[in-house]
């Protein structure tokens, strides 16, 4: 199998402190109201036993996305060396069937009404600045099979969906409630 | 406020250099406080400052960074900038000013504050402080070198603890520098904020791994924040009645036998009399006023007294409360008496590092103790003045002088980069007094909220824009680099003082000008100057030196810095008993004093205020009353808020998200009501520090009195119960109602 870069969370050390969100946003020049990475919670219980969890929220890439299938343009497309799910912005028209099929929500709309999205910072060659930023190490990202050798010795396991998101999830969350 | 800020695009074409190409400069970032210290490496192109990062190389954020510190570019670049020199042309309070040179703003601020010093005395100037930067020691030289002890000190941030800390266990820094998280197998956080409050410096990571390896963490505050969130146990208590806590924990620890009779009987001053003192302080007295179940206090004590190593970190709760003192000397009573005081795990005196010490310019040596009587409203007690910072007087009593004219008015006031409408209470008060004062100046980078009442305005670079200080963080130093030429006439804030101080004719105090010369001469024990410290572009760090623990004989010896240079402690133990407070007048064993109002203090004000209401201190992405001008950040928060239980929102007909007006016995605001299932249904929360709109967003400003949003106007500022007598320590709870706007 093709390598399959992802992302890594550890649910136990996201404090939503928003360093991720914003340095994804300065880095790549992102405009007000859009967001490729964003901090979401979960509250639980009823007081005073609530929880409140966090989750970074990106694009996952898939390993069946969701949003290839229906893009009538052929804009979105899965990179073979890496697994990452780019969008070529010429080919995009704007019609936001990914944003429908997308299970998170994740792609995005500006001003211009062409698709935009996380794609692990490779437009510009750079380690994901979320990922470097982060000051509890709860993010991380890299070749999913090295991420789960990684996290061996927590309760981690890869995020499971009919879309097979490319992310490694340590400690207990509770995803459903993001799932549109 | 409407300042015109036409021409800076042109500002920012002018300095655009020939090079085409990214370059990257090492610098330190200041974007929050106090004491902020995460090296960033910042990218420039063609002159301008592109993006930040964060520096691997530096031992306190490893390469990580903050929210506030990624929207650099919108800071530096923002519309809000101060270009130039500014003089009020209009009334005060108006906002018409005109532009000046550098000349004519140090020549006025000269002339006035030298005819001020002749006719009424150098003590009627105060210089505000801002949240602690390294560059409040010049501030200190300056007031120093005019005859003024009028430091204005917040009166309710840091020093409070450890002042307490100090006084009680001999070190002021035990809460916060002295968590041994690698070595405890349980935490305490109390009333702090260490997922918002300088994230990337390393405290928060440190818990975090401290819990991967199975120390238990509990949380008490009154909501369910970040950290509050990964704890095994979170602790919702009434705000303002932590110190009630304390002396409940101490009653079942004591009781219980759970303290170490080893350490008290060897180390401890006065346990004798504390045993009799705590008995009326049970948990079922203690759940009345803190709302915390008697069970869960008891649980709290004996997880606290039986986990060992165990340590505790102290926030802002421990500051902003009039029963500050009494709460902190619980906590560190609390602290010594189970044998956590300098052990693995415990609260520990760090060891520090081989480097050498940074010569001060404080000119702490020239106080005499006419310096300390001349103060116009002390923040600590005159008979304990100078304390760590200097002498000090509260920073909201300076501004009451010139209104109550007691002990004599306050004449002319400094605020460099700190903001007196909003950052301290009795906003009503402080805008009266700006109407009234004789002479104000505002130092800032950025228009702010007071400086519509300012005389002059003076505009400084941001710390990308010019090339010193040094700035030290534990055994880390690193000169600053100047990233980009500065977008307007600029001078540092360093430079500024240096230069007024020439015109005052202290030119002799202040290198002559040369900031050079300043720089050099505080590194003098290193051997180096600023230019070979620069040859080292991400600093120097120095050795750890080993840590040597239960250092008592050393710790309970430290000397404080009044001017007799008396030990904190007399008796070189752990002060329980407190003769030192005693002999001045203040009580020795640690009490409990109730808020200005509260659902205890004040129960006939619940009829009409049910609610307690109080602020948050720190936040995620703003820090304190600015950066709400920048749309990165301001589009995570866009509206004033309070968080408010569901069910609390629900009973007053109160949908999430509707604007609501919240009204104490002092002011209203009018905010968003967010709902948030993690906090007290009985407490409703807010954040300091509104009133700055932002254009890009299209988000509004706010009024800084009633109708705004400004959380300052809410609290009480009588005389007789809204300072603790000790420390200031101006508390932030008040009892409010809330309603659909």
């Amino acid at each position: 199998m093709a390598k399959q870069y992802g992302f890594y969370f550890d649910a136990d050390r996201c404090v939503q402190c928003r360093t991720c969100e914003v340095a994804c946003k300065s880095v790549r020049n992102i405009e007000p109201g859009i967001k490729w990475m964003r901090v979401v919670e979960i509250w639980g219980g009823v007081y005073p036993n609530v929880t409140r969890d966090f989750f970074a929220l990106a694009c996952m890439h898939c390993g069946k996305p969701a949003c290839i299938e229906v893009c009538p343009t052929g804009a979105i497309s899965k990179r073979g060396e890496d697994g990452i799910v780019v969008v070529d912005r010429d080919k995009c028209n704007g019609c936001q069937d990914c944003f429908s099929a997308c299970p998170y929500g994740v792609p995005q709309f500006g001003e211009d009404g062409i698709m935009q999205m996380c794609d692990f910072c490779a437009e510009i060659n750079i380690d994901p600045a979320c990922v470097v930023s982060c000051p509890t190490e709860a993010l991380n990202f890299g070749i999913l099979d090295e991420l789960l050798e990684m996290a061996k010795g927590k309760a981690a396991k890869r995020m499971g969906g009919p879309t097979e998101p490319s992310i490694i999830i340590v400690g207990k969350l509770q995803l459903d409630s993001l799932v549109a | 406020m409407s300042i015109k800020s036409d021409g800076l695009k042109e500002a920012v074409e002018s300095v655009k250099a020939k090079k085409s190409e990214e370059r990257m400069v090492p610098t330190i970032c200041s974007l929050c406080g106090p004491m902020p210290g995460c090296g960033v490496n910042c990218y420039v192109k063609d002159g301008r400052l592109i993006r930040v990062e964060g520096m691997k190389e530096a031992p306190t954020n490893k390469g990580t960074l903050c929210p506030k510190a990624f929207a650099s570019v919108q800071w530096v670049y923002s519309p809000q900038r101060l270009r130039y020199p500014l003089k009020r042309v209009g009334k005060k309070g108006e906002s018409k000013f005109k532009r000046i040179t550098w000349d004519e703003a140090l020549d006025t601020i000269a002339s006035r504050l030298s005819e001020l010093k002749q006719k009424h005395g150098p003590e009627s100037l105060a210089i505000l402080a801002p949240a602690r930067r390294s560059y409040c020691d010049y501030l200190q030289r300056f007031l120093i070198a005019h005859g003024s002890p009028n430091y204005g000190h917040s009166g309710l941030c840091f020093i409070q603890a450890a002042f307490g800390f100090a006084y009680t266990l001999g070190w002021p820094w035990l809460n916060r520098a002295g968590a041994d998280y690698e070595h405890a197998n349980l935490i305490v956080v109390w009333g702090a904020n260490p997922a918002y409050a300088a994230a990337p410096l390393g405290n928060l990571r440190r818990i975090l791994d401290a819990k991967e390896r199975g120390a238990r963490l509990i949380v008490i505050k009154p909501e369910m924040q970040p950290d509050a969130a990964k704890a095994d146990i979170w602790v919702p208590i009434r705000p303002g009645t932590d110190g009630a806590l304390a002396l409940a924990m101490l009653n079942v620890i004591i009781n219980e036998n759970l303290y170490d009779a080893d350490f008290v009987s060897r180390w401890c001053y006065g346990f004798d009399k504390l045993v009799p003192h705590i008995q009326r302080y049970t948990p079922k007295w203690a759940e009345a006023i803190t709302g915390v179940p008697a069970d869960q206090i008891r649980e709290v004590a004996r997880l606290y007294g039986t986990i060992k190593p165990a340590c505790i970190v102290t926030g802002n709760a421990f500051d902003q409360t009039a029963d500050s003192n009494n709460a902190v000397r619980a906590v560190a009573i609390l602290i010594a008496i189970t044998g956590n005081l300098d052990r693995p795990g415990g609260n520990i005196v760090p060891t520090g590092s081989t480097m050498p010490m940074v010569k001060s310019v404080h000119l702490r040596e020239r106080y005499t103790q006419d310096f300390v009587d001349r103060l116009v409203g002390p923040e600590i007690a005159s008979c304990f003045q100078p304390f760590i910072e200097g002498t000090s007087s509260a920073y909201y009593r300076c501004l009451d002088s010139v209104l109550t004219r007691e002990p004599y008015p306050i004449r002319a006031i400094i605020a460099p980069g700190t903001q007196p409408t909003v950052i301290t209470r009795g906003s009503k008060r402080v805008v009266e007094a700006l109407e009234k004062l004789e002479f104000f100046v505002v130092i800032d980078i950025m228009q702010n909220s007071s400086m519509p009442w300012a005389d002059i305005v003076v505009p400084v670079a941001t710390m990308y824009e010019c090339d010193h200080p040094f700035e030290v963080m534990g055994n880390w130093i690193m000169a600053r680099n100047k990233v980009i030429e500065p977008l307007g006439e600029y001078k540092s804030d360093y430079e500024f003082w240096l230069d007024l101080g020439v015109k005052m004719g202290y030119g002799e105090d202040f290198w002559d000008g040369s900031i050079e010369k300043c720089m050099n001469y505080q590194l003098e024990n290193f051997g180096m100057t600023m230019e070979e410290l620069r040859a080292h572009p991400t600093g120097i760090i120095y050795e750890p030196k080993p840590l040597v623990y239960e250092k008592y004989e050393k710790i309970f010896a430290t000397p404080s810095p009044r001017l007799s240079r008396a030990p904190y402690l007399p008796q070189g133990k752990v002060a329980i008993y407190n003769t030192t407070f005693e002999e001045n007048g203040f009580n020795p064993l640690p009490e409990w004093v109730e808020p200005p109002e509260s659902p205890t203090a004040t129960p006939e004000l619940l009829a009409r205020y049910p609610l307690v209401f109080f602020d948050t201190h720190t936040s995620d992405v703003y820090n304190h009353a600015w950066l709400r001008n920048l749309p990165y950040l301001r589009e995570i928060q866009p509206d004033p808020w309070i968080h408010i239980h569901p069910e609390t929102a629900k009973a007053r007909g109160i949908e999430n998200g509707d604007w609501v007006v919240v009204e104490s016995p002092h002011g209203w605001i009018k905010v968003k009501a967010l709902y948030f299932d993690g906090i007290r249904p009985d407490v409703v929360m807010g954040l300091h520090g509104w009133w700055q709109g932002c254009d890009e967003l299209g988000l509004p400003g706010y009024p800084i009195l009633d109708g705004g949003a400004n959380v300052n106007i809410m609290y009480s500022t009588d005389p007789d119960k809204a300072f603790d007598p000790m420390v200031t320590a101006m508390p932030k709870q008040t009892l409010v109602e809330v309603r659909k706007a």
